[in-house]
């Protein structure tokens, strides 16, 4: 094994713990922008691993999806959501119904669930425990911040944690699906956040507010 | 090559319509692309049935379930696109709404839909389906009111989040196959799969994590309780047409995924898991959307949650299994499609004319809106599954299956459904036609298209109850030899 492939799995094997941090993180921030910017951080950790992976594969299709990621997911969607944070002109708290220490708690609490529940596949899926233990707890605090913020951009980024989840179970346990598939979920993610973000300005325009938990015209 | 056209005849259809510069062009030009995609689904249909499987290279094939789901797609999108053609006439200005995005994005919903149908591959038709939502959602917040921004946002997350675990689920199958000894290549190939289906019994708990998954993440925009809060106001807050190729078409299009998936997961560990589920999120669909119906104030809203109902009938009928079942189901998909598209056609005319969709201020539509009210009192005991409806035939079927293979809980829970449904409808409809007309207005007479359209509708509901035609019955036949070979 070569210098540059022990680097690639020493880089792997910790890269688990980056994006528990990012998570925990995610959790604690008081900003929408500050969010922002741990998910861009938090796809810069899955562009890593993409890397080492196909450097340890030999393959070369994990460049391609590595370019993708890093392009759409580090660059290009942080960058739209931030500005359309400036265009907004909202208020720029995430605006929980959980305090920002409480969020903590109950992030910590997703991880260490999604270690147990990893547990019995670990044998069956093969990869690496730990990482497939992120991709669960990824999955489970997307779906948290979409629940507990408020703020429509929120749940935007919510919903991105939520695949980024959904895209590390992929890449730990299959390393990835073919290459066109692969594109074809970038662009759709990248055409549904392009929507989404339509869809908070029309919020705005409609109802002077971006506070989703206020919507409730619509019921029953 | 003719796969490639039923493909992009409706793409050509977005740029074609947007060249248009004159409304009266527009719509004659939808018309006509519209017709295209009807005449090169119809060879479509014809060809799989004169020569088996079609296969365009890689990602495209279409067999005898794709022919069944194309020719449900073409009756009720060119139902949809004649209706339009009269009833959009005042279409509020503004970003994304004008009568040239109306009919781009109506087309590109369409395109999206054909290539779920026509999707080769498990991890295309995951691509597909999340672009079906795109597409449609800005049609669901067509009128930027309040409402239906709200349902359109709604939409947007509720789906993309569920559609979001259907993925989960496809990696699920995926890794099951791959480590069964498929090819990483082709191990998202649907007739691979399915071939290789039975060396896969080895992944069996995979598997069983791969099909939850996908039955929640699929079942979702098929609208299962508890995951179809975005359904009921989508559809009533989206411009009638829309509404009808949510509710016919898309909904379709969900549990043709379902299927798909549900046919590998039984060929490789055996149909008890996967049917039991199915059962379990079409009971619990039935049981509460009927129980919601009662209470409904909205018509729309109340069509939407009949739509709910049926799927979870569709999805009881898949789950009973055998022959009858799922002959019923599938028959029940169609004649569903055909009914809500009446009903629908019927709610768009009811609000031209009252103004409001609010059940309590709609009065007396025996007197001042005859037709519609004749059309109103058909449709409504055609969706409650009476004879000589089509739907009366289809929920027999299902009922049939039931009682043979013993499931007497699911037949007894349907049997009830299907009367509170009834009731609920006599009690919501029952004022509306006879009641005092509140603020009589001059009765209009109904648009040509609007005849044409509940007239075919009419024509198919009655000939499916009476006889199923032998070319029909050939297809529904050849949709059920792929799903259970």
């Amino acid at each position: 094994m070569g210098l540059f492939e022990t680097a690639a799995a020493k880089a792997l094997a910790s890269s688990g713990v980056f994006l528990f941090m990012t998570v925990l993180l995610i959790a604690a921030a008081k900003r929408t922008s500050t969010c922002i910017a741990l998910f861009s951080l938090q796809s810069l950790v899955l562009t890593a691993q993409i890397i080492a992976m196909s450097r340890m594969h030999h393959s070369t299709e994990g460049f391609v999806i590595a370019v993708m990621v890093l392009t759409v997911k580090v660059v290009a969607i942080p960058y739209a959501l931030y500005r359309i944070v400036e265009e907004l002109k909202a208020p720029r708290d995430v605006s929980s119904s959980t305090s920002s220490s409480q969020s903590v708690f109950i992030a910590a609490g997703l991880i260490l669930l999604s270690f147990f529940a990893v547990r019995p596949y670990a044998g069956v899926l093969g990869g690496d425990q730990a990482m497939l233990a992120a991709s669960v707890a990824l999955v489970l605090t997307g779906g948290f911040l979409m629940i507990s913020r408020k703020k429509a951009l929120m749940q935007v980024v919510g919903l991105l944690v939520l695949d980024n989840g959904i895209f590390l179970a992929a890449l730990t346990t299959t390393f990835g699906m073919p290459l066109v598939i692969e594109i074809g979920i970038v662009f759709d993610l990248l055409m549904g956040v392009f929507l989404m973000g339509l869809f908070v300005f029309r919020i705005r325009d409609t109802f002077n507010h971006v506070d989703v938990s206020k919507l409730r015209r619509l019921r029953g | 090559m003719v796969l490639l056209l039923t493909l992009f005849i409706p793409l050509a259809g977005v740029l074609f319509v947007f060249l248009c510069r004159q409304p009266h062009v527009v719509v004659r030009a939808a018309l006509t692309t519209g017709a295209l995609e009807i005449a090169a689904i119809g060879v479509t249909v014809y060809s799989i049935h004169s020569h088996g499987v079609l296969n365009a290279g890689q990602y495209l094939r279409a067999d005898g379930l794709t022919s069944f789901f194309l020719i449900n797609l073409g009756l009720i999108s060119a139902l949809v696109l004649v209706y339009s053609s009269g009833y959009l006439r005042h279409v509020p200005e503004g970003r994304f709404s004008s009568l040239r995005w109306f009919y781009g994005l109506v087309f590109l919903f369409l395109f999206t839909m054909v290539t779920v149908y026509l999707s080769a591959n498990l991890g295309m038709m995951w691509i597909s389906v999340e672009a079906t939502t795109l597409a449609s959602a800005l049609l669901v917040g067509f009128y930027n009111t309040e409402g239906a921004v709200e349902a359109g946002w709604k939409y947007l997350i509720v789906c993309t989040v569920g559609i979001a675990f259907a993925l989960f689920g496809t990696i699920a199958l995926y890794l099951a196959a791959v480590k069964g000894g498929v090819s990483p290549q082709s191990a998202l190939d649907w007739g691979t799969l399915m071939a290789a289906a039975p060396s896969l019994v080895g992944g069996r708990e995979l598997l069983k994590l791969a099909f939850v998954f996908v039955a929640v993440g699929y079942g979702t925009k098929v609208g299962f309780v508890p995951m179809h809060s975005w359904l009921p106001d989508a559809h009533a807050e989206a411009p009638s047409p829309i509404s009808a190729l949510l509710s016919a078409v898309l909904l379709n299009c969900a549990m043709y995924a379902l299927l798909r998936f549900d046919a590998i997961t039984s060929r490789a560990i055996g149909s008890g898991f996967s049917h039991t589920l199915l059962l379990i999120f079409g009971g619990v669909s039935l049981a509460v959307a009927s129980l919601l119906m009662i209470v409904q104030r909205d018509l729309k809203r109340l069509l939407a949650y009949s739509s709910i109902e049926h799927m979870g009938i569709v999805a009881i009928g898949i789950g009973l299994g055998g022959a009858l079942g799922l002959y019923g189901a599938l028959l029940h998909t169609f004649n569903h499609s055909i009914a809500k598209t009446f009903l629908f056609v019927t709610a768009g005319n009811v609000q031209g004319k009252f103004g409001t969709l609010r059940m309590e201020r709609i009065r007396g539509m025996a007197s001042s809106l005859p037709w519609t009210g004749g059309a109103l009192i058909l449709g409504g005991l055609a969706i409650t599954g009476m004879p000589p409806f089509g739907l009366f035939v289809s929920e027999l079927m299902i009922l049939t299956a039931a009682f043979s293979t013993a499931h007497y809980f699911i037949a007894v829970l349907m049997l009830a459904a299907i009367s509170v449904v009834f009731g609920a409808l006599l009690h919501h409809f029952q004022p509306m036609l006879m009641g005092k007309p509140e603020d009589v207005r001059v009765p209009t007479t109904l648009r040509a298209s609007e005849v044409t359209v509940m007239g075919v509708c009419a024509l198919c509901l009655v000939v499916l109850g009476l006889h199923i035609p032998a070319a029909f019955a050939a297809v529904l036949r050849g949709a059920m030899a792929v799903l259970q070979p």
